[in-house]
């Protein structure tokens, strides 16, 4: 039969159901494995449909698309990335109550076609759902070059699900996917998954159920998918039996007594053998693996990355590169946007703003202010992104899975687990998405100590700090200096996870299976998305607190109106209040004091507000460019940007030229600070407490203030007390004042 | 420093404030970087 005539067979086959077809929106949920290749799927079908939000209730990722596709509506809604369908972590939480409670009308289970059995073992739970499921068979790109091949027609008589080969990054089987999900949906109960046969012991203690639960709840049991249902009343999964209301069955207790006896185990464990042996049974059939003669390239980087002695060291490395990289291709277009914010850009705010009669104030609030402020952060942007960039491309790429399991040894040493640096490797961004991913981990205890540790990551707020100082006091090794700031951070984290875990969080660390994803080469497309959704916050930063803190801290620092030394302002005196605390670690001035307080809100306003603070003075007597001057200055000096940034990346040497880029605010800092003091400071800014953001994200994650305060007042005191060994022990040492 | 001008510096203020209220505290703290969703409650 051809496929045009299946589809109108099918079409006709819903209009007589009773509903149009063609009218309906049909919703499609998306569950898969991590690493699975899910969200490039849906990025590559929804693209810029898609719309991000979160779970209700929860800080789980919900991403949802609606668009057309063959004249059809279709709601696509993505599920949290999970291994399998058990209460465990929220994701699969959230994942079971939306396809159980909300019952789309299709499931689109992705699974990884190179890792073929562990991705079924969710689809064989899924099926016990009972709602129509396509199978996107994806990344089979990689799987055909490996040389495997997978009978995906054997696959569909088997499972009576329809199954389609993917490949999300390369964009194809898509059209096909979607079309077959179409078909699926139109004609549900003909498509209904093949129920699984689990052995005989567990479909008679299922039958016996069945009967027994039907005769004493039947209203429940027409409410819920019903195998599933049964299937996690053997289980006596908690979570259902709360949801129900249920305790204590006898006929339960007596259909899982012969169960019990003849394996000999918990239900769970026997249930969850009866799952892998399905899955593993079914790969067998499947798929078929040609013989391997030599180590395939995953594993022969992994000998080298996972090596018990290497594997640190390499990390260590692959850091300082990335460190490298990323200072080195963005500092030429950070002094380009510091010289338009100072130029150009101040200029044309006063041509705009004195013409209309505006008071000398605002244009001083305008360019004192907002544009030195903002500024200030706004040329750190680039650095940002391509530090994004690079931490995307080796998440991507699968080496920083690696690194957590690098860092598995060391982490259980302070107690915890490698998946517990999985948030702190996020925290290298920002802390608030460290902060919560930190849901993902199952016992509460390692929660909240990962969530502790979280903040001691130096993100990226934390750059603009660090990227300012190493350019006057470290010109030379600014790579290095900010690498070793990185590393300060993870080693006090491990410091203080064992400090922790001796007083606080008393208890063995789980064991848990870690994923190792195979080395993929990830794609341009994909990198820039990741680097953009890491990125734009830093942008929505700048154009909501950073823009109103700068406005504020404009005012603190003129107000008594008229003060004519900013010392004698309220910032300068709450400064000046607090400075004598920062006179042992070697910045006791009321500068970086008010800097301080101003940064509590995010990091990189102590930027924004030294930007303030030091802002030099105008020079009335200079000559003024006319606007043509000014534009021509803004596209030669980007040209000149591009041109310094690729040699630098060819290594190719550079004219010695004079930086007169925010030389002022350079100059100022230069004579407060020695090279030993910056440096105890770029500590304490990495090190005192998280921002209110952080703080807000731990209150919320938490539910009580109690984690928020350990976090704010234990940070604030490893800070001081880091920067006075820092300072105090470099001056003992000779290394200067 | 004249009524007007108090005025609108006093506006000002108000309007920095409550950008401040409205991203950090009324939505419970940003979002974060992964997503941006954190926000969208």
């Amino acid at each position: 039969m051809s496929t045009q005539l299946k589809h109108k067979e099918e079409e006709l086959d819903a209009e007589l159901s009773g509903h149009s077809a063609a009218a309906r929106t049909i919703t499609v949920a998306v569950a898969g494995n991590p690493n699975s290749g899910k969200s490039t799927l849906i990025n590559a079908i929804a693209g810029t449909r898609l719309h991000v939000g979160n779970w209700a209730g929860v800080t789980v990722e919900k991403k949802e698309a609606l668009f057309e596709f063959g004249g059809r509506k279709i709601r696509l809604v993505d599920l949290p990335g999970t291994y399998s369908l058990s209460p465990y972590s929220q994701e699969e939480i959230v994942a079971r109550d939306y396809l159980v409670h909300e019952r789309p009308d299709l499931i689109i289970n992705v699974v990884d076609a190179t890792n073929l059995e562990r991705n079924l073992y969710l689809t064989v739970q899924i099926m016990e759902l009972g709602i129509p499921v396509v199978m996107a068979l994806n990344i089979y790109d990689e799987a055909t070059e490996k040389g495997y091949r997978i009978d995906a027609r054997a696959m569909e008589e088997m499972l009576g699900i329809a199954v389609v080969p993917t490949s999300a990054t390369k964009k194809t089987g898509l059209d096909e996917l979607l079309a077959t999900a179409l078909r699926v949906a139109d004609a549900p109960k003909q498509r209904a998954p093949k129920k699984l046969n689990y052995g005989e012991d567990i479909e008679v203690a299922c039958d016996y159920l069945a009967k027994s639960f039907r005769t004493s709840y039947p209203a429940l049991i027409d409410n819920y998918p019903q195998r599933w249902l049964l299937l996690k009343l053997m289980e006596q999964d908690d979570h259902v039996m709360k949801e129900l209301g249920l305790d204590n069955l006898d006929f339960l207790d007596q259909a899982l007594h012969h169960l019990r006896r003849a394996h000999g185990e918990d239900i769970e464990s026997i249930m969850a053998d009866a799952r892998y042996s399905l899955a593993s049974g079914l790969t067998r059939e499947v798929l078929h693996k040609p013989e391997l003669r030599q180590t395939e390239l995953t594993e022969k980087i992994d000998k080298l990355v996972l090596n018990r002695f290497l594997g640190i060291p390499i990390f260590m490395a692959a850091m300082w590169l990335l460190f490298k990289l990323t200072f080195d291709l963005s500092a030429p277009f950070g002094d380009w946007i510091g010289a338009m914010t100072e130029g150009p850009f101040k200029r044309w705010a006063s041509a705009i703003l004195t013409p209309l009669g505006a008071p000398d104030w605002t244009v001083s609030l305008v360019n004192d202010g907002i544009i030195a402020g903002v500024g200030s952060v706004l040329v750190f942007v680039p650095v940002i992104f391509a530090m994004m960039f690079f931490i995307t491309f080796l998440e991507g790429s699968g080496y920083m899975a690696r690194a957590a399991f690098v860092m598995d040894r060391t982490m259980h040493s302070i107690g915890l687990h490698g998946k517990s640096f999985i948030p702190m490797l996020l925290g290298f961004g920002c802390n608030v998405p460290g902060i919560y991913a930190t849901r993902t981990l199952e016992n509460p205890k390692d929660k909240v100590l990962t969530a502790l540790l979280v903040p001691l990551m130096s993100c990226g707020a934390r750059l603009p700090v660090y990227v300012l100082f190493v350019g006057i006091f470290f010109p030379s090794n600014s790579s290095t200096v900010i690498w070793s700031l990185y590393i300060m951070g993870i080693l006090l984290a491990i410091g203080m996870g064992l400090i922790f875990k001796r007083t606080l969080f008393r208890g063995e660390a789980p064991m848990f299976i870690m994923e190792l994803p195979p080395y993929r080469m990830p794609s341009l497309h994909s990198l820039c998305v990741h680097t953009w959704e890491k990125g734009k916050h830093f942008l929505f930063k700048a154009g909501t607190y950073i823009f109103a803190v700068s406005v504020l801290v404009w005012f603190l620092l003129n107000l008594p109106w008229g003060v004519e030394h900013k010392r004698d302002s309220y910032l300068g005196q709450a400064g000046a209040a607090i400075a004598p605390i920062f006179q042992p670690v070697g910045f006791g001035t009321w500068e970086a004091a008010s800097s301080l307080i101003t940064g509590v809100i995010a990091k990189e306003i102590v930027v924004g507000t030294m930007g303030e603070i030091y802002a030099p003075k105008k020079d009335e007597k200079k000559e003024v460019p006319t606007l043509q001057e000014d534009l021509k200055e803004v596209a030669t000096s980007f040209g000149e940007a591009c041109v310094k940034a690729v040699k630098t990346l060819l290594y190719l040497p550079q004219a010695e030229e004079q930086e007169e880029d925010r030389a002022g605010l350079k100059a100022a800092i230069g004579g407060s600070f020695t090279p030993l003091s910056a440096y105890a400071f770029m500590a304490f800014v990495l090190l005192y407490m998280p921002c209110v953001v952080a703080i807000a994200a731990m209150r919320q994650e938490f539910g009580t203030w109690k984690w928020a305060g350990v976090g704010l007042l234990y940070q604030t005191a490893l800070a001081w007390g880091a920067a006075l060994i820092i300072y105090q022990g470099g001056r003992l040492l000779g290394l200067g004042g | 420093m004249g009524v007007a001008d108090v005025i609108i510096a006093g506006a000002i203020v108000a309007g920095a404030c409550y950008i401040l209220y409205a991203t950090l505290w009324k939505k419970k703290g940003c979002c974060g970087c992964e997503g941006g969703s954190c926000c969208k409650k």
